[in-house]
């Protein structure tokens, strides 16, 4: 299969089950929404070493929001059910409640498994906070020396799934970014996923574990590195001088394959050579992006 | 598709009506026929059943519409606890009394004591949100545990009288004594207010979970809320002192 002269390889990408959370944070104005939301998705780029994987999923109107003010649309992902509660409290601990004019709520009200974090954070108002339940909800209201932080008691959690990816296998650095820079940003504007990485593209594929040590979990992805095609079973065509990866993770697998389908679209140009993904051999993951599938429909 | 069920008033009511007993126990099952064998009680003529006095007609949908002029109708609402009551009117005293859950919105004035506690009861409303698009009378929310009393017009003396806890929102003027006796609970006047004296000034703030209740009113029931409203600054007043001092006031102030 080849788009616009970049061969399509036919393999798929492996992608794991983790569970997610959505949160919806408002603010005064969007300076102070994006300042609350880069510092909450900051460092989760992978459950590898940050313990969670977080992204903006989309900026939001005022029509959009709970109380009417500008807002932004978050998913953070982790391995387990346990891991998100605590990450959900530590990193809106520390990063909207501590942000001015900004409030923090669930965006999966529907989700039926439910975890406490207003119910948590509330302990920092030292028995002055007070709550309201409204439509049904309760929401806690910490006094800070601002004046109030508003957070809801219990945010949703559904099964997600992460890891979606595809490769972009270039003729030059220059290329290769240029085709993850308009990937990243075909894929901005969808609902239900998130790129992880800085500006959405990693450069450092891994392996699982490593050749040198039995505690690395994982390491370099020596058969897409391009200085190392001489020294080890290279993976990459003889015109490919640099590799980009995006990864992709969302609510749903329809999500993922809608978004890589956009972002591998969009890649598809001047200077690519090939698009590949990431897998384990499908073992490890349960849900399978075909790269070929993926490219003659809308979704998976 | 099914509009609910709609009690319409066959004649003008010479006597007060007590409706105690209408939605206090489930109803939104019920048939129009059900619904009609429901007592009712007169101030002079005793009880009798609801369909003496109203046409009861329509599917059952968890909805019920009361027609007619029912300002001699007291108790209406009272102990509700599910479901979407509606009144085109205005209605008698004690509308929503002891309330626990779903939903009253009256169109009209209400009388006396509207969402407050029943007598000898130490809780008022405790659930549910009950709407008065009209003026309510004195003592409107009187001991109130939790819920939402929103008066779209004015409050008469004395709202939300040794409140517990919940919510009124006051869009007209709150009278005399508003808050008093409060334990916790929250008084929104958009109105104008004099907090009693037993409250404390704290700060001048946005409270955010306001702009989530006003902007649920708009949404739910439609009630028009203006932008400064939604916007603007509150005085918080801190109270009721003589109590346990965790209430509040919050009275909207232009910016």
């Amino acid at each position: 299969m080849n788009i616009r002269g970049v061969f399509i390889e036919d393999t798929f990408a492996e992608a794991f089950t983790m569970r997610v959370a959505r949160i919806l944070i408002t603010g005064h104005s969007l300076r102070w929404v994006r300042a609350a939301a880069l510092k909450l998705t900051g460092f989760a780029t992978s459950v590898i070493g940050c313990k969670v994987e977080a992204g903006i999923e989309r900026e939001l109107t005022p029509a959009e929001t709970p109380d009417g003010r500008p807002g932004t649309s978050i998913l953070l992902m982790t391995m387990s059910k346990d891991d998100l509660g605590k990450r959900l409290i530590e990193r809106i601990g520390q990063t909207v409640l501590t942000c001015p004019t900004t409030a923090c709520y669930d965006g999966l009200p529907e989700a039926a498994d439910r975890v406490g974090v207003g119910s948590a954070l509330r302990f920092f108002g030292d028995g002055f906070q007070g709550s309201k339940i409204i439509a049904g909800q309760r929401f806690w209201r910490i006094p800070v020396m601002e004046g109030e932080f508003l957070v809801q008691e219990k945010f949703g959690m559904v099964k997600g799934v992460g890891g979606g990816n595809f490769l972009i296998l270039a003729r030059s650095a220059e290329a290769a970014l240029a085709a993850a820079e308009g990937a990243a940003d075909a894929m901005a504007s969808l609902g239900g996923v998130i790129l992880p990485f800085p500006g959405g593209v990693v450069r450092s594929g891994s392996k699982v574990g490593s050749r040198r040590s039995k505690t690395m979990i994982a390491s370099t992805n020596d058969a897409f590195c391009p200085t190392l095609r001489a020294v080890t079973q290279t993976a990459l065509p003889q015109d490919v001088n640099s590799v980009l990866e995006i990864v992709i993770n969302g609510t749903d697998a329809a999500a993922i394959a809608l978004a890589m389908k956009t972002g591998i679209t969009a890649a598809c140009r001047e200077g690519v050579v090939a698009i590949s993904a990431g897998n384990y051999g499908g073992k490890l993951g349960p849900h399978h992006f075909h790269l070929r599938k993926i490219m003659d429909r809308a979704a998976v | 598709m099914s509009e609910g069920v709609t009690a319409r008033l066959k004649a003008s009511l010479a006597q007060r009506v007590d409706f105690s007993e209408v939605l206090a126990q489930p109803w939104v099952t019920l048939s129009a026929g059900g619904i009609a064998e429901r007592s009712v009680e007169l101030e002079r003529d005793g009880r009798m059943p609801l369909g003496e006095l109203f046409e009861v007609s329509g599917s059952p949908d968890g909805r019920i519409r009361f027609e007619g002029d029912l300002a001699r109708v007291d108790r209406l609402g009272a102990g509700l606890r599910e479901g979407l009551v509606t009144v085109d009117g205005p209605v008698g005293n004690e509308a929503g009394l002891g309330m626990t859950g779903g939903a009253l919105d009256i169109a009209g004035d209400t009388g006396v004591r509207t969402g407050a506690a029943a007598p000898g009861y130490k809780r008022g409303m405790s659930g549910g949100e009950l709407i008065v698009r009209g003026s309510a009378g004195p003592e409107a929310g009187a001991a109130m545990r939790r819920g939402l009393l929103v008066i779209r017009g004015r409050a008469g003396d004395r709202a939300g009288l040794g409140m517990i806890a919940g919510n009124i929102i006051v869009f007209g003027d709150a009278g005399a004594d508003s808050g008093l006796w409060s334990k916790r609970g929250s008084i929104a006047a958009l109105g104008g207010i004099t907090p009693p004296a037993s409250y404390t000034y704290a700060c001048t703030y946005e409270p955010i979970h306001l702009r989530l209740m006003l902007l649920r009113l708009q949404g739910r029931y439609g009630v028009r809320v203006r932008k400064q409203y939604l916007n603007g600054l509150y005085r918080r007043h801190s109270g009721d002192m003589a109590e346990l001092g965790k209430g509040e006031i919050l009275e909207w102030t232009a910016k």
